[in-house]
């Protein structure tokens, strides 16, 4: 299994770890989880990659964490989507959406 | 009203982010060795992999760390910005809940800072904005300074001393010199129209390094014998006379009868200090030719600049050496005198620099007076909402917030007062300027600009900073626990809020008892210089000047046909009781000459010296100036081959004819060159120079025999309004010379106020400031007492229930009153003492020692206050004793 590819833009983290929050607030190893799930095992992210990611998208006040308890009874830190990260998501998606279509148009063979 | 009490975590420390963050990645990788060992990975083998899988752990804990700790700190801001916010509405609020007292503030505030704003635009435009001139502060004014003799003070230079201090002097690069005038332009079209001229030595734009905005400026060959007419002229002139049309540029226009090329156009601010349209060369060379006559004409305006790395210092010391050699060569004209250097701003803003100076320090003492109000205003509001202050103090709310709310409402209450306070500025020296178009000594562009905006904001701030700190220090030294106790209801206040009232109105006084000292003595000086008698009658009577000039009036013959022609005309009008002319009018100044005594001998260094007042027609009877001896002027004095003849004042009679003056005859001028002169008369004295300064002895020809000046100044005495004359005046010139120009028509009452206008117009801006002081003070100690009687409501209730008299409560309450009083009034007359130097150079007539105005002060400011204070000291007899013992 291979972790996070080294090409993956830091910004393509970002975008993929406000998608997995905004499906529902979670602690950062459930973020992981749920890519991997979402992506049936091909986006990978690293731990060290994650954690950045969330981090900075909370400095950025686009995510909000509060301290709770995990499924298995540990101290976890979770995190949500605020409402700055919501409208933020979704600019990014349509932004994302288009350069994916863009190069997918280039790529096409004819 | 909520508190914004929000429970949140608080601020995280760093140690905090570190154990947060470390706790985290812990958690992610036992999650992840837990999934590894479910899958049959040895508990070794599990911590392996997950932690090659997370990738660098460490770098991880760092970014993260940081990140975490810039989020707080940017929390932390917004926070605090939150709470300000927070705090400016609940100001904003409680203001609109109390809106007397915010109206109260706040036009306080506006009017006073605008006032201070006002002064501060019209001292930045005289005394501070750069001088429009290259490196001005090389430049320095040269005068003359008389230490005794005929004149003592100071005056320009005569054309000879131009000249000799010009060729002599070492420590200037050069010396220019100009004299204003007036002078007739006749446009292509429409009346002929008088305009302001310098004319200036050709150096004078290379001295002040000076460019024209358009064309060249004056050089020395437009000086020369033969050469053409030229000028430069204002951009004001350019536009009205040339269309501002750059390519008419060379163009000739009239001037005094002259074709006049205009070669160089100025910037809208050039000036010489004074206003003019037009700059011309001066042609010295025959007042240079005739230097016996000369010597002693002091109207030239010098400007020299110094070289470098010379010190005003120094050019003093080497004119005073010039000085005393030309003292030595002519002994009458130059005994006692010598050239001074100064400053060229000091000599071209005059005694209006320290008049603003004057005025903005009375300004900003009415500031302090209205801080010291609203921060007593501000105490007694924050003692009335005690009991809030000290729930919200129990509820944790720190001291700091206490002093943030109310710092925060007097910034607000001061910033809406320096916004309006702009406005009022802005209105203020419009109007001001627009009333009284002389207050200023020159063309200065006071305008409500940046740097006056600037001043008004700190102003504003300081204001709101003063106004608001001391009384919430004081609130915040409040016992809490005693107010709650009390039920937020005592009244005691605390001794260190006690004692920061009693300072704030004893401070007030004091001020206010200064500005008053102050303002007293200038208006029993302008009652003094009112007083002068100044020896003529100004009501009904109506001058104007003529400018009569350039090639048609080169002889005396034609200025004499002009002059007869229209002096006549009047005369013949119905309505009119005399009607003369003269070279200058009372109270505008004279020019001096010596001259010999027949019979006489003279003391060579000290020749008689007389001011010159040439006249005609008959001047004295219509300013009734009474003759005391011989004959005025009679027709025949005009006959050819009559002997010339002149009027000398009481004055002259006694200082230089202690043997009767009438039938003695005089030579004008050190070297008596011109035709003997015969007195036939003696006139009672006028104030010529005008009211502040001494009658001198004056020596009036008859303008006819010596009509070299040739634009006089006509008075006509009128039976009925002055001012209805004014068409036949107009008409009467006209049907003379329809070239003529007539201008500054005026009543000479209007003309003799004209001399005191800056002194008025300051005395009436001192004056309201001290009386806004002395309305501000009141208001102060009354606000004061009021709030200390309502506080003491039950003990007067008890005193009058247990049998005090109303008389003994008056008493309590007025003596409070007056202990304040007195100590502020004793603080404030020491302080005014202290400057009495300061305002004795402003002085006339009295001394800074005058005890009207001290004794006068004290008594005024005592009966104001105590008529204040017995409003509430009545209050407290009127109280109910069962009332007021249930009211708690």
């Amino acid at each position: 299994m291979s972790r996070t590819p080294p090409e993956m833009l830091q910004g393509t983290v970002d975008l993929l770890v406000l998608r997995a929050l905004g499906w529902e607030a979670m602690h950062g190893y459930a973020v992981s989880r749920w890519l991997e799930a979402r992506s049936d095992g091909v986006l990978v992210v690293d731990g060290a990659a994650l954690y950045q990611a969330l981090h900075r998208l909370e400095r950025r006040g686009w995510v909000a964490s509060s301290w709770g308890i995990s499924e298995n009874n540990r101290r976890a830190k979770f995190y949500r989507l605020t409402r700055q990260g919501t409208a933020h998501l979704r600019e990014s998606t349509a932004v994302w959406h288009d350069y994916a279509h863009a190069v997918a148009r280039v790529l096409a063979p004819r | 009203m909520k508190a914004p009490l929000s429970f949140r975590f608080p601020w995280r420390s760093r140690r905090q982010i570190a154990a947060e963050v470390d706790a985290e990645l812990a958690f992610h990788l036992a999650m992840r060795v837990a999934e590894h060992e479910e899958h049959g990975f040895t508990h070794a083998d599990a911590v392996a992999r997950a932690k090659a899988e997370f990738g660098d752990v460490e770098f991880t804990r760092a970014y993260c760390r940081r990140q975490d700790e810039a989020g707080e700190r940017i929390m932390r801001w917004s926070e605090r910005l939150e709470g300000v916010w927070y705090d400016v509405r609940h100001a904003a609020r409680s203001l609109r809940r109390t809106p007397a007292f915010a109206a109260t503030a706040i036009l306080t505030i506006t009017l006073v800072l605008g006032v201070n704003t006002a002064v501060f635009s019209a001292a930045h435009a005289v005394l501070l904005r750069p001088l429009p001139y290259g490196h001005p502060d090389a430049l320095v004014a040269v005068e003359i300074k008389s230490v005794g003799g005929y004149f003592v003070g100071t005056e320009g230079l005569s054309p000879p001393d131009y000249q000799d201090y010009h060729a002599q002097q070492r420590t200037l690069t050069d010396i220019a010199a100009y004299t204003d005038g007036t002078e007739t332009w006749l446009p292509a079209h429409g009346d002929p129209e008088v305009i302001h001229v310098a004319r200036v030595t050709a150096n004078m734009f290379n001295v002040l390094a000076a460019t024209p905005r358009l064309g060249r400026g004056l050089i020395p060959g437009d000086a020369a014998a033969g050469a053409p007419d030229v000028a430069v002229i204002s951009s004001r002139l350019f536009d009205r006379a040339l269309g501002g049309d750059a390519s008419r540029l060379g163009e000739r226009l009239t001037i005094d009868g002259r074709a006049t090329r205009i070669v160089g156009v100025m910037s809208p601010d050039f000036t010489l200090g004074r206003r003019a349209d037009l700059w011309r060369p001066l042609d010295l060379r025959s007042d240079l030719g005739d230097p016996g006559r000369t010597r002693k004409q002091h109207w030239l305006r010098a400007i020299g600049r110094l070289r470098e790395r010379t010190t005003i210092a120094a050019a003093g010391h080497d004119l005073a050496l010039i000085g005393a050699r030309l003292a030595a060569t002519y002994p009458d004209a130059d005994s006692n005198r010598f050239a001074v250097p100064v400053p060229l701003r000091t000599w071209m803003v005059g005694s209006a620099g320290s008049g603003l100076t004057m005025l903005q320090g009375a300004a900003l003492l009415v500031l302090l007076i209205a801080c010291a109000n609203l921060a007593n205003l501000t105490l007694s509001r924050a003692l009335d909402r005690r009991g809030d202050v000290a729930i919200r103090a129990a509820l944790g709310s720190g001291r700091g917030r206490l002093i943030r709310q109310l710092l925060i409402e007097s910034l607000l209450v001061a910033l809406a007062g320096g916004i309006l306070g702009t406005a009022v500025a802005y209105g203020a020296t419009r109007w001001i300027l627009g009333l009284n178009a002389n207050a200023l000594p020159g063309p200065y562009p006071v305008a409500v600009d940046g740097m006056a905006l600037a001043f008004c904001a700190v102003l504003a701030l300081g204001t709101g900073l003063v106004s608001g700190l001391a009384p919430a220090f004081a609130v915040a030294r409040l016992d809490l626990q005693q107010t709650l106790r009390e039920g937020g209801r005592g009244n005691s206040g605390g001794r260190v809020v006690e004692r920061a009232r009693r300072a704030l109105v004893v401070a007030q006084i004091a001020l206010a008892a200064t500005l008053l000292v102050g303002a007293g003595l200038l208006v029993r000086s302008f009652q003094a210089l009112d007083a002068v008698k100044l020896g003529f009658a100004p009501d009904h009577v109506l001058t104007a000047q003529l400018t009569v000039g350039g090639a048609r009036y080169d002889s005396a013959a034609a200025v004499n046909r002009f002059y007869d022609a229209a002096l006549g005309e009047l005369a013949r009008t119905p309505g009119v009781v005399a009607v003369g002319a003269a070279d200058v009018l009372p109270t505008q100044g004279s020019s001096g000459a010596s001259m010999r005594i027949e019979g006489q001998v003279n003391d060579e260094a000290n020749l008689p010296n007389m001011a010159y007042i040439a006249v005609r027609g008959d001047y004295f009877r219509a300013l009734r100036v009474p003759l005391l001896a011989g004959r005025l002027f009679t027709a025949s004095d005009n006959d050819s081959g009559a002997a010339n003849v002149a009027v000398i004042n009481e004055t002259a009679l006694h200082r230089y004819f202690p043997n009767g003056a009438i039938g003695k005859r005089i030579h004008i001028g050190p070297v008596a060159t011109g035709p003997a002169i015969t007195i036939v008369g003696v006139v009672a004295d006028v104030h010529a120079e005008g009211a502040s300064y001494p009658v001198l002895p004056a020596l009036f020809p008859d303008h006819r025999q010596q009509a070299w000046e040739s634009s006089l100044s006509i008075a006509i005495r009128t039976r009925g309004d002055p001012v209805a004359m004014t068409p036949a005046l107009r008409r009467a010139v006209r049907n003379a010379d329809p070239t003529v120009a007539v201008h500054d028509i005026a009543t000479l009452e209007t003309v003799t106020r004209a001399s005191l206008a800056s002194r008025r117009f300051a005395l009436a801006l001192v004056t309201s400031f001290a009386g806004l002081a002395l309305v501000l003070a009141t208001i102060g100690i009354y606000g004061v007492l009021a709030y200390l009687v309502a506080g003491r409501r039950r003990e007067f209730g008890v005193r009058l229930a247990l049998g005090a008299t109303r008389g003994s409560v008056v008493t309590l309450v007025l003596r409070q009153g007056l202990i304040w009083t007195a100590t502020g009034l004793v603080l404030g007359l020491a302080a005014a003492a202290a400057e009495r130097k300061l305002l004795a150079t402003s002085l006339y007539g009295i001394s800074a020692g005058d005890p009207v105005t001290w004794i006068g002060v004290a008594v005024t400011l005592l009966a104001v206050v105590t008529a204040a204070c017995l409003i509430p000291a009545m209050r407290a007899t009127r109280v109910d004793p069962v009332v007021a013992m249930r009211a708690d």
